[in-house]
């Protein structure tokens, strides 16, 4: 009986592989853990295969890698087209339509994901340097991921999405209110129902997963996370300094830290790469937030 | 004329044929004629040309990290001006003579790929991607024919054309990201997005395609780059998509 756990993707697998053949994560490596529990997920070697149905996908490059799908003809793959590096004239491609356009336009999301089916090879990249993560999926397992990490997924992961519920508004009055959205509007969630799968995300920088307890919680940028299993809760905690002193003081400004607070359980993962949310003025009204003065 | 490419690494080759280019080594020096250059850092990796008195460079002004003062510069007239201004194409090319040293580098992570060119050799590359050539190199332009192209290629309407006559040359690219490279036999056909595009022989045709896809809110046709062999095809893993703004 196989009871070897790959320390990065949590599934069973095989501990004589050099890597693990469902995530692609080195198995022959010491586990990378900072002082506070962090977990360094090692980078996906060069032109390492991750197999799933009839099909494997190999991750070239280390900078900004490319994912190249040899794909079965059964097989099927998603994606939004602005990640698509290059394709053999035999892979089929076509239109993978999504519910709420208009809502998805709006919020910056990609609004037609493309079908790529085999037989043929289909290679895939982001635009930003940093690592490819492979999430496979078990049988009913759902994974929450921030907007415009996901690079692609088996035909066999359903796709949908959900208003964060992290937001804030500024402005003078009702007039010239502003809404900010510090983790993006939406995020996406990946469900494996019938069977497993397998979900490729960009991450730019490195990457980072720790698993929280049931009721721990920490405070992160919004914009670093990027995946939480959905047990894991998020809200937004506002931090205001203490005596900042006149030269950031404005009657129209606030100085204050926007974090988003994860409470466990469950695993999250964070990359180093982010954007720090803009200097905004005074916060007139926000999704659920704490908060806390110095 | 050498590339710095390491000699003790296997060749690293994708199931369907393409090959990484090789990762030049931190400090890793090579020769052209009779300067040097050493490649310093791995991340944005900047090229410390070494010129020898008989020796000159030519490249876009933007990529000049550094230069002993002692280093004359001069513009290279290019033909077409106007039009190479209206394609996006930098009007001045900027020549640099030894003896001294020069250094270059772009503002993108990513990889020098050097590419000696032999004698009679012809290779297109993208808009902006050459860091520095070997002034026995001819730089030319080349429009890529076709209206679909105009409208929709992200390469733009024109891409560099290097050529040597009788002596051999060196031409020094910068890819975003990773690069990678394929030899396509002839008549064999690869599709890219125009972006990754980042340079291929002058056998190698290229046209815009029209992909059975819509896209964004305008639901706007999808166009690729439709390579055909016989020669090389080099592409970039970081990109803007042409389709970007959808």
């Amino acid at each position: 009986m196989n009871t070897y756990v790959c320390r990065y993707c949590r599934q069973p697998s095989d501990p004589s592989a050099p890597t693990c053949p469902l995530c692609g994560a080195p198995v022959d490596i010491r586990d990378v853990v900072s002082d506070s529990g962090w977990i360094e997920q090692p980078p996906i070697r060069d032109m390492t295969k991750i197999q799933f149905g009839q099909s494997h996908c190999q991750i070239a490059g280390t900078l900004v890698p490319v994912a190249e799908f040899t794909l079965a003809p059964p097989d099927m793959v998603y994606f939004s087209h602005h990640v698509l590096l290059w394709t053999d004239p035999q892979a089929q491609l076509g239109n993978m339509s999504l519910r709420g356009g208009w809502k998805r336009m709006m919020a910056g999301m990609p609004l037609i994901m493309v079908e790529g089916r085999g037989p043929g090879h289909i290679a895939l990249s982001d635009n930003h340097a940093g690592e490819i993560i492979a999430l496979p999926l078990q049988r009913g397992q759902q994974m929450w991921v921030r907007e415009h990490r996901f690079l692609c997924a088996t035909g066999n992961i359903r796709y949908d999405w959900e208003a964060t519920n992290i937001w804030y508004d500024t402005g003078e009055d009702s007039q010239h209110q502003d809404i900010h959205y510090p983790m993006g509007q939406y995020g996406d969630i990946f469900t494996a129902s019938d069977q497993h799968g397998l979900v490729l995300l960009h991450s730019p920088g490195n990457t980072f997963i720790r698993d929280l307890r049931q009721g721990e919680s920490l405070l992160i940028q919004p914009s670093a996370l990027l995946y939480r299993d959905v047990s894991v809760r998020a809200h937004m905690h506002l931090e205001f300094p203490r005596n900042m002193g006149f030269a950031f003081w404005h009657s129209r400004w606030s100085y204050h830290k926007i974090w988003v607070r994860l409470t466990g359980p469950g695993r999250v993962a964070v990359q180093s790469v982010y954007q720090p949310p803009e200097d905004s003025e005074a916060i007139r009204n926000s999704s659920y937030t704490t908060v806390y003065r110095w | 004329m050498t590339c710095g490419a390491p000699l003790d690494v296997r060749d690293k080759v994708s199931d369907s044929g393409w090959r990484e280019a090789p990762r030049l080594r931190d400090m890793t020096e090579f020769r052209f004629s009779a300067s040097t250059c050493q490649v310093e850092g791995e991340l944005v990796p900047v090229a410390e040309i070494n010129l020898s008195p008989q020796d000159g460079i030519f490249f876009e002004h933007h990529v000049l990290l550094w230069k002993d003062e002692s280093v004359p510069l001069s513009s290279l007239k290019t033909a077409g001006g106007m039009k190479r201004t209206l394609g996006g194409m930098p009007h001045i090319v900027t020549v640099a003579n030894g003896p001294g040293r020069v250094a270059f580098s772009k503002d993108a992570p990513g990889e020098l790929v050097v590419l000696p060119l032999h004698p009679g050799m012809e290779l297109d590359c993208r808009e902006h991607a050459f860091l520095l050539a070997s002034h026995s190199i001819q730089y030319s332009f080349i429009r890529i024919k076709g209206l679909a192209n105009v409208l929709h290629g992200g390469s733009g309407m024109f891409m560099d054309r290097f050529v040597t006559g009788q002596y051999p040359g060196l031409l020094v690219l910068h890819g975003n990201g990773n690069v990678l490279e394929r030899m396509l036999r002839p008549g064999e056909k690869i599709l890219v997005e125009p972006g990754g595009f980042l340079y291929k022989d002058s056998t190698v045709q290229m046209q815009a395609v029209q992909m059975p896809l819509r896209t964004g809110l305008m639901r706007h046709s999808m166009y690729l780059a439709e390579m055909t062999g016989p020669g090389r095809v080099g592409i970039q893993s970081m990109y803007v998509h042409h389709h970007a703004s959808d």
